[in-house]
């Protein structure tokens, strides 16, 4: 069983240490931030500090949360619950995938129905569903994608609990033996697992976009849990059918699970988080559709920000108003990306420093938060479900994180002034052989780049006087070192994409062994 | 244990580690400069290395080639302290991120600066150590740097200096503190910093320290044998660090007298520098003054001392009486009647609030007839006192 480590009284005390020497670099650098000979243009330093303090504030609550780091105790299942597992099909998804997904539900070994929610017009569809013993519910003409499918479900059946399994997720016999056990909590309102893929070996971009997710699945999420804000996100939520009731049925939205959650929280059921791996899933394999994913989930959880947060805060506990509100500004990081991006760009076309800092100095005040931000990243990596594959800087991770900064953005602007996205489903199988349309602001970027580089470099050759080369050294060769950041992360994302352009398509759930499973 | 002073303990415990962690890291460097600074500065001189290499060593046509002549004074400081021309030079207050300004004077009077003026304060922050970058791109001009460094102690954050008084109180008797090693670190950083320069650069420490009005380091808040004391305790530092290329200018005011009381010692001092500044009538405290009249009767005990004199600061306002002239007979009357003057520098600074409310200006660069007086008068000097650089 792969499942993450217990808490030890050592690891609260490290935690603890790192997170006070942290507190401390954090408040040096904050005393020498915010000195008024910092302040060159006012509006500029302001939104400046608000950028970067956003992400300082946003470190501080990462720590607080990996304080309050927590694993449930084992609970085994009684016997004789009536369950049900729903999984959804629509258009254009591989019938053979439901092959596997559903074969794999049939050996799940807690006695269980399975239903198959379709769309679909096609026959072969409730043919393969009751192939494998699994019940066919024709969910056609329903509205709310997803959840509107969930939702009609429910009322055509009648088990106590729902576990909730995304078609591309292929449970282990064991699934629900680590999930029933903790409903024996009457305020239990839903249990969420940690997720975990199968094909991330396919690609630059599956590698990244898997490692996004495993600190989230291991650490923050048991930080949440140990808060009593553990959230239903990604896939393979178990519910209880009398919590999803309380609040009309699943939540309908871009982030259906988020949204979910929060309302079951604000009505007052508990959650719980097990740090268990018990199902292995798809992760976007194309730059393209982990970009569309991306916007998916940040238009999603902007909305939810906007309307649904605001609405229910007061019915939350502390913690909750705090971890929704980190989970709810987490894709702001596109709008302080795009920033950060523009600083030296607006520096050399047009002199504007965000403030008169010293580069140097900065650096000798910002690098010990960064070394120890980086400790506390990796000590906390003991508690990934599966430390052995799924340790490490996680850096394509960060690039990718950083490449889809335009994503993130949009989604940010589109949720401002309240425009939708059209429903765009998670490709389950990469896309291949053009470049995608996310890939241009990368170039775009590569580009600007290299001309201003250019442009300098001639300049610096041949124009600038000798005494005015040697005091703007420092400033001009930091900003460049600056901007070198992006570059690389621009170029390492647009790898991602042309990586994308030679794969073979491939059905990555062939190689799933069904047998081998059953030995987990 | 009860669990609640279990938590007590782990988190006293945890305190103390991140405090013990906090000093470890922040003594890793060496004593005045963090481990990360370091590593900074050596990242930094790598970027300005490529930068000589590739780009300024490269160039042709600089104004480094102009002042050629210079360069047997840059080999040699003791050829420095005995000039044979004299050795022009200005401070512009518009040198933020360019020289351009005194290069457009210097043009403007018809010839290349063989010395630049800057100021810089005592203090903590970055922009109060020893000005590496100014002090570079001077020397990238082919000149040579004079840096006033003026002691305010105010800058200095009394947290790392343990026994230092507060802000309020420590002037009085500040030079003292000085000489009594409080600064030790910062002036020890300091000569570092102005050794790695390689070539010589004049620092004026503590100017017009007998004027019981103006700074902070006077008569009025120290007792004589304090300055002496300060003055030869840095020189000792700088000696001690192998800052062997400063060449030190001891400047006081020509009206407050007490040179004997102040003089560090020629051991000490390698120029005497004098500020020569006509006020006009611009306040009611001041009159249209001569350069003789200012410089007065200091001349003559100053003379004693044998040091070659730097007008560390000349400058003439322009209300109260005829400007050119003035200027006339100053450059005029300077290599008949002050043979032991080796270097003037010209205080060009467009909006000086120090001394008065309102900004003055004292430059010349527009004033054509002060510009023409000061061009004629130059060429007028003998051969030997002329730097080669003058064009006609």
């Amino acid at each position: 069983m792969r499942t993450a480590k217990n808490v030890r009284g050592i690891d609260r005390f490290v935690l603890l240490t790192l997170f006070a020497a942290g507190l401390i670099s954090l408040a040096l650098l904050a005393d020498w931030w915010f000195r008024p000979e910092h302040i060159s243009v006012l509006w500029f330093f302001i939104i400046f500090s608000t950028v970067f303090w956003y992400g300082g504030i946003r470190i501080v609550l990462i720590w607080i949360n990996y304080l309050m780091i927590k694993k449930p105790e084992s609970v085994p299942a009684p016997p004789g619950l009536r369950v049900a597992i729903f999984t959804t099909c629509t258009h254009g998804e591989p019938l053979d995938m439901f092959e596997k997904t559903l074969a794999a539900c049939r050996q799940v070994t807690y006695p269980h129905a399975t239903y198959l929610l379709s769309d679909r017009e096609e026959p072969e569809v409730k043919e393969l569903a009751e192939r494998h013993g699994a019940i066919y519910i024709d969910v056609r003409n329903t509205t709310g994608a997803k959840a509107g499918k969930i939702n009609k479900a429910l009322g055509m059946t009648d088990e106590d609990y729902i576990l909730i399994l995304d078609p591309d997720h292929i449970p282990f016999p064991s699934f629900l033996d680590q999930t029933l056990g903790y409903f024996q909590d009457p305020a239990v309102g839903f249990v969420q697992v940690s997720q975990a893929y199968y094909n991330q070996y396919r690609s630059f971009t599956a590698k990244g976009a898997a490692e996004q997710t495993y600190t989230f699945y291991g650490p923050t999420q048991m930080g949440l849990f140990g808060t009593g804000s553990s959230v239903a996100i990604g896939a393979n939520c178990t519910f209880r059918r009398t919590a999803l009731e309380s609040i009309g049925g699943h939540g309908v939205g871009l982030a259906e699970d988020l949204l979910t959650s929060l309302r079951l929280h604000a009505a007052g059921w508990k959650s719980v988080y097990n740090p268990v791996i018990v199902s292995r899933g798809l992760v976007p394999e194309d730059f393209g559709s982990f970009c569309k994913q991306q916007l998916k989930w940040s238009r999603g959880v902007f909305e939810i920000t906007f309307t649904e947060l605001p609405r229910l805060f007061r019915k939350l506990s502390g913690w909750q108003k705090l971890s929704y509100s980190a989970i709810g500004s987490y894709y702001f990081v596109g709008a302080t990306s795009f920033f950060f991006t523009i600083i030296p760009f607006l520096y050399f076309a047009a002199g504007i420093m965000p403030a008169s800092m010293s580069f140097v100095e900065f650096l000798i005040n910002g690098t010990f938060i960064g070394l120890i931000s980086l400790a506390i990243y990796l000590y906390v990596q003991k508690w990934l479900a599966h430390p052995e594959t799924e340790r490490g800087f996680h850096w394509r991770g960060m690039v990718l994180k950083y490449a889809s900064w335009p994503v993130y953005f949009l989604g940010f602007l589109l949720a401002v002034v309240n425009v939708d996205i059209p429903y765009i489903p998670t490709s389950k199988k990469a896309s291949i052989g053009k470049m995608t349309p996310f890939a241009r602001p990368l170039i775009l970027y590569v580009i600007v780049f290299l001309l201003t580089f250019s442009i300098v470099f001639f300049r610096r050759r041949y124009h600038v006087p000798e005494d005015v080369l040697v005091l703007t050294a420092e400033r001009t060769w930091g900003m460049f070192g600056f901007a070198a950041l992006a570059l690389i992360m621009s170029l390492l994302g647009l790898y991602a994409a042309w990586e994308n352009k030679k794969m073979k398509a491939e059905d990555p759930w062939n190689h799933v062994d069904l047998e081998k499973l059953k030995s987990k | 244990m009860s669990k609640r002073s279990n938590r007590l303990l782990i988190t006293m415990l945890a305190i103390v580690a991140s405090v013990l962690l906090v000093l470890v890291l922040s003594m890793a460097g060496d004593k005045s400069r963090g481990p990360i600074a370091n590593i900074l500065r050596k990242a930094g001189n790598f970027v300005t290395g490529i930068e000589d290499r590739f780009i300024l060593d490269k160039r042709a046509g600089t104004r480094k080639e102009q002042l050629a002549w210079l360069q047997a004074y840059q080999a040699d400081i003791n050829l420095l302290k005995n000039p044979s021309p004299i050795l022009l030079g200005a401070y512009d207050n518009k040198t933020g991120e360019s020289y351009a300004s005194i290069l457009d004077l210097e043009d403007t009077l018809g010839t290349v600066f063989p010395l630049i003026h800057i100021y810089t304060a005592w203090g903590d922050k970055s922009h109060q150590q020893f000005p590496r970058a100014q002090a570079r791109a001077i020397q990238e001009l082919g000149s040579i740097p004079v840096i006033t460094w003026e002691p305010w102690l105010s800058e200095f954050n009394q947290e790392d200096y343990p026994g230092l008084p507060g802000i309020e109180e420590r002037d009085k008797g500040g030079l003292a503190l000085i000489a009594g090693g409080m600064f030790d670190e910062y002036i020890r950083r300091w000569a570092r910093d102005a050794k790695e320069l390689r070539k010589p650069v004049f620092v004026r420490l503590g100017h017009e320290m007998n004027d019981p009005y103006r700074y902070p380091w006077g008569p009025h808040n120290n007792q004589p044998q304090d300055f002496v004391k300060a003055w030869q305790h840095v020189n000792v530092l700088f000696k001690a660090e192998g800052a062997d290329n400063v060449l030190w200018i001891w400047s006081p005011h020509p009206s407050y007298g007490m040179f004997n009381e102040l003089y560090p010692g020629d051991f000490f001092v390698d120029y005497i520098g004098i500020n020569i500044m006509n006020f006009g009538d611009v306040a009611t405290w001041s009159k249209w003054w001569s350069f003789k009249e200012i410089i007065g009767n200091a001349y003559e005990p100053l003379s004693y001392f044998n040091k070659p004199i730097m007008i560390s600061e000349l400058g003439c306002l322009s209300v109260g009486g005829d400007r050119a002239e003035w200027y006339r007979e100053t450059m005029s009357n300077m290599v008949t009647d002050y043979p032991l003057v080796k270097s003037i520098l010209f205080f060009h600074f467009s909006e000086d609030r120090t001394t008065t409310p309102q900004a003055v200006d004292w430059t010349i660069m527009w004033d054509k007839p002060v510009v023409e007086a000061i061009k004629e008068e130059i060429q007028k000097w003998p051969e030997n006192v002329r730097t080669p650089a003058i064009k006609p």
